[in-house]
């Protein structure tokens, strides 16, 4: 499918990477469109129910991104963050969802570079792992009343 | 080894002492059961009640479950191996405070699987009968004697913990433990493609019913409002959706992550047969490779998920 | 009454001419488990006790997709709900329900199916059915269809009843469908059945249990049950799991879902337990059965009390004992039948 334009949730943390995605834009770095971000205050904040979520409504890829480890906002928000991502990572991994579907990152507010890079780089391990279709919710089956 | 019979009576003896020394106002046990190869928890309040209680090859429950929902009072209970680490969990887990829990230890030689048993001896049984190490069947004109260690739940095979060296009183001879869990499957499975392991995991969880007993068996699963009941937002659908279905065991099993003491009554209280426990090892086995940490086994130890260290390993993060 | 003979050697084509025009449900091995499952006519069992879950999903799933609407406007009637499923259904045949499930059919009919409300999602599945009943031998020590009003033989819901003779069935007709349906089969004989049923039919009887006497709960007012002392004690060991909602022939509860996506919605409903305290939560956050002892009595008080006094006298359960194996802290409804009678 090379037309194929992956639908990916992006997760930023409000004190670094949303920062980094706005320096990268007044900086005029281009990266691709595909990801929907959702700001939290922390990626402490981020509970893995809301990486299934996304999953289960149909997204191609998620893509995690906060402070790098030492400059959490709240001080420890994403060490804590971290050891639920570790687990997480494994879980999904061992149950079989592709490993280029799930990307973590840590960008900090200055790091505009990075995240053009790890922008492209997330963008194009989704594409080429394909549209979801084993991680998600079937299609309600509409035909019946269409 | 002490006989099945006088471990009951020293059970009996123990549960009395502690109604009676003011440790307790209720003991946690179980009693005889109404049908063959069942046991029912019993919650002992008086000396009369305490005559009732028995240990069983069948004691399929874990007894910690009910402590959360009785936090205001002392209970005491009578606990094997796995039963006294969930309570020890509890109380890490500031869920019932320390001095409101009795432990009274029985070392423990494993607990029967009921689905193993059936594949041993296919014909209904009308009676049952065991000691230690055997259990007897009866049925219409037909007698049959099963020995236990071929029996064992999956996770008593495992078990290190068969006595309860925490506990505040342990009852009986002492047992050593199992060889632990090696998780030669999930590593042989580890090696297999994405889609081989999600049908995998797909196929075990298809025939389940959303009826959560697996979650109300557990002694972890104390939320007030688990996350399948939440409505505002909904979570998880409540068909048979497959994706629905799959996060729920997903996201159940990683709850019990660190947590988990493998007491095996999830899968004993599942309808289908779901070997919902399966979940829980694959976190189990993360947990002590990456922070070495095996819950339940110490009053002090600290949940590997309230604390962290500045330089945790996680090299998939960039 | 049309009396037929399936010889041993006979029975796959009669299991074969039961799939003709019809989709077969019939104790089949899925998964290690015996169920009442869509059946290859080759593989279906008649030696065994009872299906591991009941057949009560044949007639109401545990997920039904009732009607669904689509969001296009340039098609006609977008947002408007149209039902699922009610035509072209299925025409099923049911080989070996046991005559305790088919009274837990009759049950749930009557819910389903009343003087005050048709459900169509039952009705059409239901009333377009043939239920073929397999009649016990060897009931198995959880089991007590007798102690409530019940028989190993009993023909109540069934359009044809079977026995096990000889390694083949003896088959007798009970409603003018069955015997019409049996007509058309094939690997049938004519042959005289009924002293045949009437002896096994003592045999089976003896081996039952004594009944359980609930005189005193059918005298009794409602309030007088509800407030007896020993609700506690059961709902003390009670885990709420539902496990004995979800495997009753009789349960009969659900849940109403409404799923949507960017292209429409569908309503389906749910099997559902009233162990959840998510099942009685009003939308005002009041919970009438806020403890566990509520929703345990309410299980209780249903089978035993409620659905005799809507059902003339029949009992809401009907013995075929599965609660009694599956639950996991042996909660047994014979023991708290014996309670509320005291």
């Amino acid at each position: 499918m090379s037309d194929f334009e992956p639908k990916i949730v992006a997760f930023f943390c409000n004190w670094c990477t949303y920062g980094a995605a706005d320096l990268a834009g007044v900086s005029r770095l281009d990266y691709p469109p595909n990801f929907r971000v959702v700001r939290l205050p922390c990626t402490g904040r981020l509970n893995p129910k809301y990486i299934l979520e996304a999953f289960k409504r149909g997204a191609d890829g998620v893509w995690v991104s906060g402070c790098h480890p030492g400059d959490c906002h709240y001080i420890a928000g994403n060490y804590h963050a971290r050891r639920k991502f570790v687990l997480l990572h494994h879980m999904l991994e061992t149950l079989g969802v592709e490993p280029g579907r799930l990307h973590f990152s840590w960008i900090s507010s200055a790091e505009a570079i990075k995240f053009q890079e790890v922008a492209r780089d997330v963008v194009e391990k989704v594409r080429a792992c394909g549209p979801n279709e084993s991680f998600r919710k079937a299609e309600l089956g509409l035909a019946e009343v269409a | 080894m002490m006989s099945l019979e006088d471990l009951i009576k020293k059970i009996q003896e123990a549960a009395k002492r502690a109604l009676k020394e003011g440790k307790a106002e209720v003991v946690l046990g179980y009693q005889a059961g109404t049908t063959p190869m069942a046991v029912a928890p019993l919650f002992a309040r008086t000396e009369g009640d305490c005559d009732k209680l028995v240990w069983s090859n069948f004691a399929k429950t874990n007894l910690s479950t009910y402590l959360p929902e009785l936090k205001d009072k002392k209970v005491a209970i009578i606990a094997k191996g796995c039963d006294a680490r969930s309570a020890v969990g509890q109380v890490v887990e500031h869920q019932i405070p320390r001095e409101n829990v009795y432990v009274i230890g029985v070392p423990c030689t494993g607990m029967v699987d009921l689905e193993a048993l059936k594949s041993k001896e296919a014909r209904p049984v009308a009676a049952s009968d065991e000691d230690m190490a055997t259990i007897k069947l009866r049925g219409d004109g037909w007698e049959t004697n099963i020995a236990k260690e071929e029996i064992l739940r999956r996770n008593c095979k495992t078990c290190i913990c068969r006595t309860p060296k925490m506990a505040d009183e342990v009852i009986g001879d002492e047992v050593p433990s199992m060889t632990p869990d090696d998780y030669a499957d999930l590593k042989e499975l580890a090696a297999k493609s994405p889609e081989e392991k999600m049908a995998y995991f797909k196929g075990m969880v298809k025939d389940c019913l959303r009826c959560y007993a697996c979650r109300n068996a557990c002694p972890l699963c104390y939320c007030p409002v688990c996350f399948v009941d939440e409505t505002r937002p909904q979570w998880l659908g409540k068909s048979q959706d497959e994706m629905d279905t799959f996060v729920f065991h997903l996201l159940r099993g990683f709850h019990c992550a660190g947590r988990c003491t493998g007491c095996g009554a999830c899968e004993a209280a599942c309808p289908v047969g779901i070997k919902v426990r399966e979940f829980n090892r694959i976190m189990e086995e993360e947990v002590q490779k990456d922070w070495n940490y095996i819950p339940g086994l110490d009053w002090e130890q600290k949940p590997p998920l309230t604390t962290y260290r500045p330089d945790d390993e996680a090299d998939f993060i960039r | 009454m049309a009396e037929y003979i399936v010889k041993e050697s006979a029975l796959k084509d009669f299991f074969k001419s039961l799939t003709e025009g019809r989709k077969l449900l019939a104790p089949v091995e899925v998964d290690g488990k015996l169920q009442m499952a869509e059946a290859d006519p080759e593989n279906i069992s008649i030696n065994y006790t009872n299906t591991h879950m009941s057949p009560k999903s044949a007639f109401f799933p545990q997920t039904e997709r009732l009607m669904a609407f689509h969001n296009d406007a340039e098609k006609s009637d977008p947002f408007v709900y149209k039902p699922l499923g009610l035509d072209n259904v299925d025409q099923t045949v049911l080989f070996g329900i046991r005559p305790c499930d088919a009274r837990g059919l009759v049950v749930d009919n009557l819910v389903f199916q009343n003087n005050r409300f048709t459900d169509p999602y039952w009705k059409t599945k239901y009333e377009s059915s043939i239920k073929i009943g397999l009649a016990c031998h060897n009931p198995c020590p959880q089991c007590f269809c007798t102690s409530v009003g019940g028989s190993p033989f009993g023909e109540e819901g069934l359009d044809v009843l079977a026995v096990v003779k000889d390694g083949g069935l003896a088959l007798k007709s009970v409603t003018a469908e069955g015997e019409e349906f049996l007509k058309g089969l094939k690997g049938t004989e004519s042959g005289d059945t009924s002293a045949t049923m009437d002896e096994l039919k003592k045999a089976a009887e003896a081996k039952m249990p004594a009944a359980i006497d609930q005189t005193q709960v059918e005298a009794r007012e409602i309030m007088d049950i509800y407030n007896q002392p020993h609700w506690q004690e059961t709902a003390d060991r009670c885990l709420n799991c539902g496990v004995c909602t979800f495997v009753c022939p009789t349960c009969h509860c659900f849940d109403i879902q409404d799923e949507t996506s960017a292209k429409g919605g569908v309503r389906m409903r749910n099997w559902d337990t009233c162990m959840s305290w998510l099942y009685s939560m009003h939308g005002t956050g009041h919970n009438p059965r806020p403890t566990k002892t509520e929703r345990v009595r309410q299980r209780f008080m249903h089978k035993l009390k409620y659905i005799p006094m809507k059902q003339n006298g029949n009992c809401g359960c009907i013995g075929c004992g599965r609660c009694v194996t599956m639950c996991p802290v042996n909660i047994d409804i014979r023991e708290v039948a014996r309670q509320m009678n005291q």
